[in-house]
Order: C-alpha cells, then structure tokens, then sequence
C-alpha cells in the first residue's frame, strides 16, 4: 500500500515541515496539522503483487525501494510516499521523535561543526563540500527495563593516630550489603542493521518530551526505515549499555569508605515495556580529497558525530603549542618562587 | 660610629695594617684554605683556592676551609666559631661560608655567616652535607670541599627559605609534566574528534524507583599495624648543629655530620 498526502488546497503532495511541525504543501504553502488531517485527501493504493513492487501514484513509475525503507522518494517524480504495509501490524512503530532541524538548519549546524574542529585540516573546515544530505528514520528499540541488584562488599576505613613515639593505622573492616531496585527508561539500541552502533549511540541523548505517538505523515518527505532486529534479538546489546550505568549507581550507594571490593555483585535485569520508535538523523555525504565521508546528525538536537579527517601537522602543532606554554608557565612559577631558571 | 659593620670594618683594617700575616703564619697556603692538618697536597690547596676565589667573587662571600688535628677539647662548633671570629675581626670580611673538618674526632662542620647566614639556611647545609658525605667518608676532603664550593653556590641563587632540591624546580620534571600535559590534551581532543558521548549513568534512570531497598554496614574486623615515628637524619653517623652564635658575637647557620 502507498499513500500520498495530498493537499486539500490544490492536491500536491504533502510533506512533512521540521519548523511548523505540521505537513506543509511545496505549491501552495499550505500548512495542515497531522492530528486533524481529513481522511480523503489521504490516497491510499493497493498493488497485485505488492510485496514486491510499489507504484507512484502520481506518475506511475515503480517506487525503487530496499527491504527495510518505509519512506522515501519516487525517483520520477520526487513525490514524498509512505509505504504503509511496512508501517502496520508487528511493524508499526509505536512513537516518534519528528524533525526539528530542517534540511537548511542542517547544513548550517554540519558548516558550523566543521568550523569547529580544531584537528582537521583546513580545507575541511569550511564545510563546503556535501555530496548529499539525507533525513531519515532510524528504527529504535526503546527499552523500559527493571531489576534488582544484590550486592556484597567489603569496605574499609583507615584512621592513623600517635601514641609516644608510635604511630598506629588501623584499618576497620566492613561487610557491606545492599539490596536495590533498578528501574530504567527508555533506554534506546538501533535497530537497522546498516547504522553502526557507535555512530548511533554517540547521537543520544533526545529529548523525550518532544516524543509522540507514531502517525505516518510525520515520514512523509523523508527516507525511513523498518527494523531489522527485534526487541529481544537487541536485548543483549541494550543489557551491555546500562551496566556500566547501574554499577556508577551502586558505587554512589556505598561511600564513606577508603576502598570498597565487591564480593558479590548480582545484578539482575528484565525488559518491562518496549517502544518501536522512529528517531530523527541527518545523515551527511561529504566529499573530501577524494574520500566520501558519512557524517551523522541528531535531527532533534544538532549534534554531529562521525569521523572528520585529521591533519598531521595540526595535531603536531597543537601538542608543541600546549607542551611549550605549559612548560613555559611552569619555568615562569618555579623562577618566581626559587628565583633561579635552571 | 653607629654602625657596627662599619666600626668591625674600620677595626678590622687597622689590625690588618698591624698584623698583616699574624694568621697567616699557621695558614699554608693564601687566604681561603687553612689546612692546618695537612689534608690536601699544595697543588691540590692552590687548584681549591682558585676554585673558591672564582665562585666567592660571584656569590660575593668567601668559602673558608679549615681543617684540624684537634679542636683542643672544645666542640666543633665552637673551635670553628673562634676561628671565624679571629679572622674576621683581622680582614673585615662577614659574609662567608666554612667547612670545618676535625679529624682527630672525624667530625665535619659547615657553616654561613653573614649574607650567607640566610642564602645557605641550615636545610640547605643539610643539604650540601648529604651531598659531600660519601667524599668524606672516602677521605676525598679536597673533593669535598669542592663540591661544597659548588654545590652552595648553586644553592644560593635560590631564593632563601626555597629548597633548591625541590622536585617542582627541577627542569626534568617541567618537560615530563608539559610532554604528559599536552599528551593528555591532545589525546581527549583526537578521541572526541568523532563526537563526544553525552548520555550519563543518569540520563536514562528512573529516580522514582531506583532506590536502595534495603542496607547494612557491618563492622567485621580491625587490623593495627604499628609503626615508629621516623627520626630525622640517621645517615652519615648523626648529625648536629643547626646554628648558633659565636663566642664573638657573630650569629650564622650550620651543621655538622661525623663521618
């Protein structure tokens, strides 16, 4: 099934705006609030053979897609389509995080973090070179997750005092117990087989206040994609990511001590709800001294990861210069204290 | 007259006048080194002189070495304070650094007067004393007062009551700490080059539910280790001193090792 939103003014497709929030018409300029748009300028087509193949209702041609896309382009005619079948049943998303940055903010925000950046080279710094930028869906599983962590440790004290000319340290011993309970929110692991993991988890955090209940004409305008791994599949990876989280908060619980050696340190946790949720990137294409490099941005956010290139004699410089003034500053201290230089 | 200085300097002049080498009789050799004991052979005493004239003239203070048989039953100390004040009453010359050594009783005694009193305090003495013990328990007294000649004005650049062996003065350690600092930095910079992760152990807790159920602290065992309170400067066969007054009057710093 394809659906194309169609304006009530003068039936252009529809897309969806990051500024209003809403769909904006490309012709008229016309604005319609997702909530209350009316059921009939909704046009939904079934294919024979729909699996396969999609066709573009305005011009006919087959919409060129891959397995995972849910969103995205006709290639002819560049309306904005949704492809619903991949958006219902088991594949229905349950929320989403709409665009805030729109496409012109992105490419300012990326120039501005090109700017930025102290190490790389300067023809890369002036952020003039993007090959293509894509906005997109990620699929993500969010994860509300519960648990216990039983907890055995052995903390000591240290306290030294003199009598005569002997100085005693002595050293208490504690048997530490804590019971606590665990509960997380919405914990996110991406769940498209081509976004590298690294890349994804450095976008975080969104804001979740701006989350909302999945429609299909918040995709309209951009490429979007189903996921490829279920919530349990991605359990482990969501599991790896709190530990280090919950063992901060453990050690929080346990203070007053000189050194505190665990014993017993069971920890204990289990999914309680799960969200398939859409989340906004920019993803950025851009062309330097030959190579493509892919840089992605928090559609919600701003924030830019992926790896720029690295000038040498940048990072070079930037060492001497911290080495040589530090040492400077150090030579300056000790000659005003000790009044010699060497 | 109200200057004393003055009065010493202008007294001082006449008795030179008057007695010019009524030290000097017993001082083998010119006017710093007074190696009463016979320590050092004439050319080692003649190369010391120089050594001494040349680094005195540059911290403005002479370096005295005096060296005995006997100290005639009185302490170190004392013979070394009476030997100073002999010989600044006759030159006129306050400001100076001695290294005194006894070796009938193989005691070593080092002091500052004068400017020196302060520009080689008694933690600097100590200093100096560590540094030439090993020469005189090898019976290298030439060497040691080299190395006292030396060392002491290197000391004395230093702004008085900084300890000029300081780790924080070394310049070994300025180029290690701005080599690690700049490590440091620029490494967090390359690793952050690629975007920064900004989610905390925080971002996603639940404060509502997440909360210790339950806690206990038991204290279990102690253990006491004991031990003594270190005493200051054992090496070098004890070690005395720390300054004083002169039976003339003259105050200074000092310290004094056996050996």
């Amino acid at each position: 099934m394809v659906i194309h939103y169609k304006c009530p003014n003068c039936g252009a497709d529809m897309a969806f705006d990051a500024d209003s929030g809403h769909l904006s018409c490309p012709s008229c300029g016309h604005e319609q609030n997702i909530e209350t748009f009316p059921e009939e300028n909704i046009e939904r087509k079934f294919d024979e053979g729909e699996a396969k193949e999609y066709h573009c209702e305005n011009c006919g041609a087959i919409i060129l897609t891959e397995a995972e896309t849910t969103a995205t382009h006709c290639s002819f005619c560049g309306a904005a389509v949704v492809l619903a079948d991949r958006l219902t049943g088991d594949l229905a998303p349950a929320k989403v995080i709409p665009f805030t940055i729109t496409k012109d903010e992105a490419v300012a925000a990326f120039r501005k973090w090109t700017r930025g950046g102290r190490l790389t080279p300067r023809g890369f710094m002036s952020g003039d070179r993007i090959k293509k930028m894509t906005g997109m869906y990620v699929p993500f599983w969010l994860y509300d997750i519960e648990g216990e962590a039983h907890i055995k440790a052995i903390g000591t004290r240290i306290h030294t005092y003199q009598r005569g000319d002997t100085i005693y340290t002595e050293t208490d011993f504690y048997d530490v117990f804590r019971e606590i309970d665990l509960s997380y929110l919405k914990v996110p692991a991406d769940a498209s087989e081509k976004m590298d993991d690294e890349l994804m988890d450095k976008l975080e955090p969104y804001d979740y206040s701006e989350m909302k209940d999945f429609r299909m004409p918040y995709l309209a305008g951009y490429l979007a994609e189903k996921y490829d791994y279920d919530n349990d599949q991605l359990f482990s990876r969501v599991e790896s990511k709190i530990v280090p989280y919950i063992d901060s908060y453990i050690s929080t619980t346990i203070s007053g001590y000189a050194s505190v050696s665990y014993t017993n340190k069971q920890i204990d946790a289990r999914k309680k709800k799960v969200y398939y949720t859409l989340f906004p990137v920019w993803m950025v294409y851009y062309d330097f001294e030959n190579k493509e490099h892919t840089f992605a941005m928090n559609g919600q956010t701003g924030k830019v990861v992926g790896k720029p290139p690295i000038s040498a004699g940048k990072v070079a410089l930037w060492f001497t210069g911290i080495a040589a003034s530090s040492f400077a500053v150090m030579k300056a201290i000790s000659f005003a204290v000790g009044g010699v230089f060497w | 007259m109200r200057n004393p200085a003055k009065r010493i300097f202008i007294a001082s002049l006449f008795l030179m006048l008057l007695v010019i080498g009524g030290f000097s009789a017993s001082a083998q050799t010119g006017e710093l080194i007074y190696d009463e004991a016979g320590l050092l052979t004439e050319a080692e005493a003649q190369e010391l002189e120089a050594l001494a004239k040349d680094y005195g003239e540059e911290q403005n203070v002479e370096f005295l070495f005096l060296t005995t048989n006997s100290t005639e039953g009185q302490s170190i100390e004392r013979y070394m304070g009476d030997f100073f004040d002999e010989r600044a009453d006759s030159t006129g010359q306050e400001a100076a650094v001695l290294l005194t050594i006894d070796i009938g009783s193989r005691e070593v005694y080092l002091a500052g007067f004068g400017t020196a009193e302060r520009t080689l305090d008694a933690e600097r003495i100590d200093l100096v004393l560590d540094r030439i013990m090993p020469e005189m328990q090898r019976d290298d007294y030439g060497g040691a007062f080299r190395d006292t000649v030396v060392t002491s004005s290197h000391y004395m650049e230093y702004r008085p009551g900084v300890n000029p062996e300081s780790i924080f003065l070394k310049t070994w350690f300025h180029v290690t700490i701005a080599l690690l600092l700049a490590g440091g930095i620029v490494g967090a910079m390359l690793y952050n080059v690629g975007g920064k992760v900004t989610t905390t152990p925080g971002t996603y807790i639940d404060r509502d539910h997440t909360r210790v159920r339950s806690q206990d602290d038991r204290f279990r065992n102690k253990t006491v280790t004991r031990s003594k309170v270190p005493q200051n400067k054992g090496g070098g066969g004890g070690g005395f001193g720390g300054g004083g007054m002169t039976g003339g009057g003259r105050s200074f710093s000092g310290g004094g090792r056996k050996f």
